[in-house]
């Protein structure tokens, strides 16, 4: 289709979505109404459970289910993008022998930030239960933080410290985490992803059954993968090179 | 066993299997690789063939985690038998495809088999579910594995291409589902089909609910490649590697229409009056039919030429759900699984022939097939049965689709819809094998070739019988299907439960035992058998007179409005957003004017 005809067709489209979509939001129910069903159903479960982010119980525990198939997307995701990004038949892996140099100042900072970041990350991942945060936030903080090692040092060193098969077999072992947990619940309680571990009390590290346990697995899982994505997509751009 | 471990099993079998094969892959031989992921998928198998067999006396209802209703956060799965059916073709056809992929990628790493595993699991997660949003994520999984599939032949452009545009447009598609959903939940504070279908009831219809149909509905028609949503899926089949084709044209796409169908009984059934759902299903059924059957005619690129004739039987399985009565979609779940077995033996019959040939060009195979001995004779038998022979499944579901229409013209359309369909494959066949006709000479820049695809495997000897094992049970299947009464009964008896969305309320959310059904008429008719023949004998008009008389004086007559449609598929997503969008607004009108 040319430009214009592509165009016309669009707008033609778009106006009847925006009527019936604005017609629709003008009788969605006033913001910050009082009547929310779902919340008055989650929190008292959370709260029941010993789980204060009610967010990571609905995540982990109420709908366990729907997590496990999100954790699944991500891995698929990943994996489909290490195929895609694979070199192909006439490419292949090359370091270049020069490396730029990095700033002092840059060094001295990642150096510095490198543990602090992963102790963050590895703080968000397991108070997921407790406070704001979770195996997702904080496998991503984890899986940046890893690379400082090439913003303050080199990419010849990021590949030393970060062996790509470890980190695809960790992936594995995180999301099979899942699904092991799941197959737990179904043999002890009868019943897939059943929050059988002890509960504990409120606000303790150790508590919340399960969800302690799914954050760390997705934790581990999101860390692993998001390192194997950005290494895939750093060889891309750093070393995977053409051969004739 | 509870029968209720099967459905969350049905989900967790897959994934535990991908996930030792995804931890195992850098250290172990590729053989080990093969039988861990065929190991799991005959485990899959078993456990629905088993949930199928529990479905007769009711649904299967799980709520995950042990979260009962009374404490109504958690999420439902039900299974019915069109719901376990479905997560059981899956779950074969996945199997097949792993046979048939055991020499076919030949330097292929461990990377195909966990995305197909996955991407299993995303099916039969997709079929079991009884949880809006849990739908959503489902059809997520089943996506971004499928991209990923789709793409997997990097070294070409082409190849990439259809991948990309299969994942802007189908993502599209499942962002205006996500909000659809939002909007749901915000008028009724529930994610579950069957909470959301009784606070709605309450509450009736209004503008609002019908945003939220349309916007759900775009992400599942865009799945079910209905027209205008489909313009995805013959470039994503033309590069797809052959078995991945198997899954989407075989059961991927099919689950787009069972999600339209699940959706709008259970969740809008209550505030969506039966007319207007039948009035806007037929049209769009019609549309996709008639697309895909004069573009199926119209191919010369072998996988090409399939996923048009996959488009227009999705569009023929519409027009039967349409009736929205038990044999209406009984009769389209039974042509969903007989076009799944042969319309999958067809795919794997053409990666023989690009194996072999390097080749998937209908004019440039001319007479190269003489020597075939599989696809030979195996390759026409398998359009007659696309065309609806008796006593393929494909002919059954057919003959209930047509009477369940009561309508002579919408009859004619099967008839004629399947015949063209067979007769073009047949007519490539023809060509092909027996060098039949003179030698075609097109020189139609409009039409896309099919011999710059990449050869998949190199067999010049023999085909290896790991791929003729895989054809034989896909099209030994078709047929079963149509010969073995039990099935049809089965899925008679599914689609009745299927549409009692009272008694599925009932038992998901109450635990009110499933009333027992009747049957209903599913048998082989004498008048279903003849239209079944009348159709085999279009088609092999058809594929003789498409023959002799070539694609190219056809086209001299019809030039300018095949030159329009065939410009319509120009390839550029752009295009193909701006008629999802057109399709929404149409969507939107044909639920108000019917």
């Amino acid at each position: 289709m040319s430009r214009r005809a592509r165009w016309v067709v669009f707008w033609l489209g778009g106006l009847g979505v925006a009527v019936l979509f604005v017609l629709a939001v003008l009788r969605l129910p006033e913001f910050g109404g009082l009547v929310h069903p779902y919340r008055d159903l989650s929190v008292p479960a959370a709260m029941g459970r010993s789980s204060p982010n009610v967010v990571s119980s609905i995540n982990f525990d109420q709908r366990a289910l729907d997590t496990l198939g999100e954790e699944t997307i991500l891995l698929g995701s990943v994996v489909g993008a290490a195929a895609l990004l694979r070199p192909s038949k006439d490419e292949k892996e090359q370091l270049a022998k020069e490396e730029g140099r990095v700033l002092e100042a840059t060094k001295l900072l990642g150096y510095l930030l490198l543990p602090v970041t992963l102790i963050l990350g590895a703080d968000v991942v397991t108070h997921g239960h407790l406070t704001p945060g979770g195996g997702f936030q904080g496998g991503v903080v984890l899986a940046t933080g890893l690379h400082l090692l090439y913003v303050a040092g080199s990419y010849r060193m990021l590949r030393r410290l970060r062996p790509v098969s470890w980190y695809e077999m960790a992936e594995a072992a995180g999301a099979g985490a899942f699904v092991v947990l799941g197959f737990v619940g179904l043999f002890l309680a009868g019943s897939f992803l059943a929050n059988v571990l002890p509960w504990g009390t409120l606000g303790d590290l150790f508590s919340s059954g399960s969800v302690f346990a799914l954050n760390v697995a997705v934790g581990a899982e999101v860390t692993s993968g998001v390192v194997v994505l950005l290494a895939r997509f750093l060889a891309q751009a750093l070393s995977v090179r053409e051969v004739k | 066993m509870d029968p209720s471990w099967l459905p969350p099993l049905g989900i967790a079998i897959p994934l535990a299997g991908a996930c030792v094969v995804l931890a195992l892959a850098k250290f172990v031989p590729r053989l080990v690789v093969d039988i861990v992921a065929m190991v799991t998928a005959v485990v899959a198998v078993g456990a629905m063939s088993m949930l199928l067999a529990f479905t007769a006396a009711g649904r299967v209802v799980t709520w995950v985690g042990g979260w009962t209703p009374d404490h109504g956060v958690g999420i439902v799965l039900a299974a019915d038998p069109i719901g376990a059916g479905f997560a059981l073709l899956a779950c074969v056809l996945t199997a097949c495809a792993l046979i048939y992929t055991w020499r076919y990628f030949d330097d292929a790493e461990a990377h195909v088999h966990v995305l197909i595993l996955l991407f299993m699991a995303g099916m039969v997660g997709f079929s079991l579910t009884a949880d809006l949003f849990d739908l959503f994520v489902f059809l997520e999984l089943m996506s971004a594995t499928a991209y990923a599939l789709t793409g997997h032949k990097i070294e070409e452009p082409r190849s990439v291409q259809g991948g990309f545009t299969f994942g802007v447009v189908t993502s599209l598609g499942a962002y205006f589902s996500l909000a659809g959903i939002g909007i749901l939940y915000a008028r009724t504070g529930q994610l579950g089909m069957p909470q959301i279908g009784t606070a709605l009831a309450g509450h009736g219809m209004d503008a609002l609910v019908l945003a939220a149909l349309v916007l759900v509905l775009t992400g599942l028609l865009v799945k079910a490649a209905v027209v205008p949503f489909h313009f995805w899926l013959a470039d994503a089949h033309a590069v797809a590697p052959t078995p991945v084709c198997v899954l989407f044209s075989g059961v991927m796409a099919p689950l787009g229409l069972y999600g339209v169908l699940r959706v709008t009984t259970t969740v809008f059934g209550g505030v969506l009056p039966a007319a207007s759902a039948h009035g806007t299903f037929v049209v769009l059924g019609i549309a996709t039919a008639v697309v895909g059957a004069v573009l199926c005619l119209m191919q010369r690129h072998l996988k090409r030429m399939l996923a048009y004739s996959t488009i227009a039987h999705l569009g023929l399985f519409l027009i039967a759900m349409a009736t929205l009565t038990a044999s209406g979609v009984a009769g389209a779940v039974v042509y969903v699984f007989g076009h799944a077995g042969v319309k999958g033996a067809l795919f794997l019959m053409v990666g023989v022939l690009l194996a072999r040939k390097g080749n998937v060009d209908e004019f440039a195979l001319f007479c190269e097939g003489r020597d075939e001995r599989l696809t030979k004779w195996l390759l026409p038998l398998g359009a007659l049965a696309l065309a609806g022979l008796p006593p393929f499944g494909t002919g059954l579901g057919k003959a209930i689709s047509e009477e369940s229409t009561e309508s002579v013209a919408l009859t004619a359309l099967f008839v004629l819809v399947s015949a063209a369909t067979g007769g073009a494959v047949l007519r490539a066949s023809l060509r092909i094998h027996f060098g039949l006709g003179p030698p075609p000479d097109d020189t139609d820049r409009d039409t896309t070739k099919g011999e710059g695809e990449e050869q998949e495997g190199r067999f010049p000897n023999r085909v290896p019988a790991t791929m003729v094992a895989a054809i034989a049970v896909l099209l030994t299947g078709g047929l079963l299907v149509g010969v073995v009464p039990q099935v049809a009964e089965a899925m008679g008896v599914g689609a009745q439960r299927f549409l009692d969305r009272n008694g599925f309320i009932a038992q998901a959310m109450h635990g009110v035992a499933a009333a027992p059904v009747g049957g209903i008429e599913t048998a082989w008719t004498w008048s279903g058998v003849a239209l079944g023949l009348l159709s085999a004998v279009l088609a092999v008009a058809i594929g003789f007179v498409g023959v002799h008389f070539g694609l190219g004086r056809l086209r001299g007559a019809l030039k300018a409005p095949l030159h329009v449609v065939h410009r319509l598929h120009s390839g550029h997503v752009g295009d193909y957003a701006a008629w999802l969008v057109l399709g929404m607004t149409a969507v939107g009108a044909l639920f108000v004017i019917t």
